[in-house]
């Protein structure tokens, strides 16, 4: 299988399941047998880098290493040294991690979630043409701008997707949603206001003063 | 009003009621609006109004289906001029950047957006997404973009400073050299001396300090020179033969002819009065701020393109200005601000030439090497950069004093504060709040000046306090050189006695703000010498904008 069809959202349940460490080996750039299938492989692992880095994991346990289908000794000596760097960083939410075992594998599932939602995938299938041809209006991005960009994202969706996750389970008022999950409730109220844009939140009641939200049915 | 064209600028209410009346008398209508959709503010999908009572007006589905109505939304009113009786307006349409024939409202864009904007509409409440619909009601999608970013507008000759600086960040420094030479001829040069609006206005700088965007300019500039790559200035393959003169190759100058030569003119004249080019650059400019040698090599690559710059040529002296109207096609004048203007006071005109020297010709001659001696003691006088480039170049010749003499105190200098500090720190002497009244001297040799001191007032126009006078608090420095700083002025002589031209109160040219023209045909203006003494990317901005005033002319002719 080619390493460009990777689901990052695959990397994650990995993980999930304590997984400590992942190496991706993809052929070297410019021998692709599908011309970029490598590139696109890499920027997926560099993305959901950056996400563990964010989420408090720590981002060595995942690689992106690259050799050929006939260079043993080098992919000999990529395991080992991968194994010698996981086995030094320990298992999965040990010192090496920002977080301890019990959230590890919270964060963990929202990480799933913004990785398998649709706003990552889809600047990721552009960032190709964006880097390289431009826009349509021919507005050519830096990797510096994309990756900015990138984190933005990253930063608001693991928060949005952590207040979905928590209003599946019960539907919620803004007050509750902050003090569960720790995010301030301004913040709280406009991934909330924008989620209602989106039509991913709906008005359920108002009990009392406060407004309580459920989540939209989404219909495929 | 049969077969009247009429324009309604608004599409809110009133607009929409306008328009249809006089679409209904038989006039044709063009209706614009500055949002994106007809029909006032837009109206969030998550207000309290349901989206199908949102907006609702009965003439506006009657507008939008009438055949003599036009209607530009996203548009603005740029001007309007009268002629004989009719209006002309000039309307800036801008992209909505979605095709909405084609849209079908499932709001996946909005979903996926991964641009958040401040949402002035309601004060910040909530994220807008910069795709959006305007108006649930009408459906309208669009992008919104603001304007380009602050550095960029700040700079006279908008360079794409983002995407230049971003390839930086990327470590693409070839392709962020390209980027920069597609609006700058000569990055090497500006971005060593340029005072770089784009840094005052950077948004960086409320956070911690600006980014360096003159200076990461010069570094990709100087990254080709380090790698030794060669680079070529590209010219088309269609060629135009029109004979273009341009005089003064100056920065101006040298924009317009590099501009002129990248859109296919081969026969590009540039006269120089100097055996030298670069005009300022070259010799008011110091070589410790831009060596000679680099600016020599973008001016090749200039060159290099077809241009001829004809040195030692001054124009009115050695060819007449009527000759060359007359033996070319289109005429470019930036011949910039090379005259000192004078201190008025007594004395001056007597030692003229015999200790006086004003900052103008003393950077020149020493950026020539055609200075004799230098000895004793140097007053500057002014706060300009000029004055401390003349101090400091006074002080590499080997003056033994060298003090700059400003008006106002060290807060109110013109001068860009880093040069200030250089200045101070190589050991030129600043007196500040001194004017001088008198130029004193002896067997026809200045020997020093009678200044007197100055306390601050009131504000002026220009918003800096006004100097003024103390009685009685005159002192003298002997000095035996003074080099007065303060400010300069243009030289028409060139022109003759009796021209066309319109000129201003400033002795500069007036000029169509569009175009770069005169208001002689065929003859157009810019730098220096339309503005009067301003920073080098200023002049470079203009001669862009006189080689499109120029092509557009001969394409036109």
């Amino acid at each position: 299988m080619c390493t460009g069809r990777l689901d990052p959202a695959i990397v994650a349940i990995a993980f999930k399941k304590g997984l400590d460490g992942l190496m991706v080996v993809g052929c070297h750039f410019g021998e692709c047998h599908y011309v970029s299938g490598n590139v696109e492989a890499k920027a997926k692992i560099d993305v959901t880098r950056r996400l563990f880095k964010h989420i408090g994991v720590n981002e060595d346990r995942l690689a992106f290493r690259q050799c050929s289908s006939s260079e043993a000794s080098v992919f000999v000596r990529l395991v080992s040294e991968f194994d010698a760097l996981i086995r030094s960083l320990g298992p999965l939410g040990g010192d090496a991690d920002r977080l301890k075992p019990s959230e590890i594998f919270k964060k963990l599932e929202a990480a799933e979630a913004v990785l398998a939602g649709e706003k990552i995938r889809w600047l990721l299938g552009k960032r190709t043409p964006f880097l390289e041809s431009g826009n349509k209006y021919g507005e050519v991005f830096t990797e510096h701008e994309f990756n900015r960009t990138i984190d933005m994202i990253i930063l608001e969706e693991t928060e949005v997707q952590r207040i979905l996750r928590e209003l599946r389970k019960d539907n919620q008022s803004v007050k509750d949603l902050a003090m569960t999950l720790a995010i301030p409730s301004e913040r709280v109220f406009r991934y909330i206001t924008a989620l209602k844009r989106k039509n991913m939140v709906e008005l359920e009641k108002v009990s009392g003063r406060t407004p309580i939200y459920r989540v939209t049915e989404q219909q495929v | 009003m049969e077969n009247k064209k009429v324009l309604i600028v608004g599409g809110g209410l009133d607009g929409v009621r306008a328009a249809r009346e006089k679409a209904d008398s038989g006039c044709r209508v063009t209706i614009l609006e500055k949002f994106p959709s007809l029909g006032a503010e837009r109206i969030p999908r998550d207000r309290i109004v349901k989206p199908e009572e949102a907006f609702e007006n009965p003439d506006l589905d009657e507008v939008r289906n009438s055949p003599h109505i036009q209607i530009l939304t996203y548009s603005n009113l740029k001007k309007v001029t009268l002629e004989d009786g009719r209006a002309k307006a000039q309307i800036l349409k801008r992209s909505l950047r979605v095709d909405n024939s084609k849209c079908n409202d499932c709001k996946a864009c909005i979903q996926v957006c991964p641009v958040n904007m401040f949402d002035d509409f309601d004060e910040g409440f909530s994220f807008r997404t910069a795709v959006d619909c305007y108006n649930p009601r009408t459906r309208e999608y669009n992008i919104y973009k603001e304007d380009m970013p602050v550095c960029q507008r700040e700079c006279p000759a908008h360079l794409d400073i983002r995407s230049y600086v971003g390839l930086i960040a990327d470590g693409k420094y070839m392709d962020s050299l390209a980027t920069i030479r597609d609006r700058l001829p000569l990055p090497g040069s500006i971005g060593r001396i340029c005072p770089h609006p784009c840094e005052t206005a950077c948004n960086r700088q409320y956070l911690d300090e600006p980014i360096s965007i003159c200076f990461l300019k010069r570094f990709v500039a100087d990254m080709e020179i380090h790698e030794g790559v060669e680079p070529v200035y590209h010219t088309p393959e269609k060629k135009y033969a029109e004979k273009i003169a341009i005089i003064g190759a100056g920065p101006a100058g040298l924009t317009c002819a590099h501009d002129l030569a990248r859109m296919g003119y081969e026969n590009i004249k540039v006269f120089e009065a100097l055996p030298v080019p670069g005009g300022y650059l070259w010799v008011g400019i110091p070589e410790y701020r831009l060596p000679k040698k680099l600016l020599q090599r973008e001016v090749d690559l200039i060159c290099n393109m077809g241009v001829d710059i004809q040195y030692n040529t001054r124009i009115g002296k050695d060819i007449s200005f009527e000759d060359l109207t007359k033996d070319y096609d289109a005429l470019f004048i930036g011949v910039g601000c090379h005259r000192g203007l004078k201190l008025r006071v007594p004395g001056e005109k007597e030692y003229e030439g015999k200790g006086i020297v004003d900052c103008v010709t003393f950077l020149r001659e020493q950026a020539l090497g055609n200075v004799k001696e230098a000895k004793g003691k140097l007053i500057v006088i002014g706060g300009g950069n000029a004055a401390i480039d003349s101090a400091r170049v006074g002080w590499r010749m080997g003056f033994d004093q060298v003090y700059i003499l400003y008006r106002r105190t060290k807060k109110e200098m013109p001068a860009n504060p880093w040069e200030i500090d250089a200045a101070e720190h190589e050991g030129v002497i600043l007196q500040y709040l001194a004017a001088p009244v008198e130029i004193l001297g002896e067997n026809g040799r200045v020997t020093g000046m009678k200044c007197i001191r100055m306390e601050l007032g009131e504000p002026d126009a220009s918003g800096r306090r006004r100097p003024i006078p103390v009685e009685g608090s005159e002192y003298v420095i002997d000095a035996e050189t003074i080099v007065p700083a303060i400010s300069q002025g243009t030289n028409l002589d060139f022109l003759g006695a009796e021209h066309d031209f319109k000129i201003t109160r400033w002795n500069t040219f007036e000029i169509d703000e569009e175009t770069g023209a005169t208001n002689v045909s065929g003859v157009f203006a810019g730098g220096d010498v339309v503005s009067g003494p301003d920073i080098a990317i200023h002049a470079i901005a203009d001669g862009k904008r006189a080689a499109l005033g120029i092509h557009e002319y001969l394409r036109n002719k």
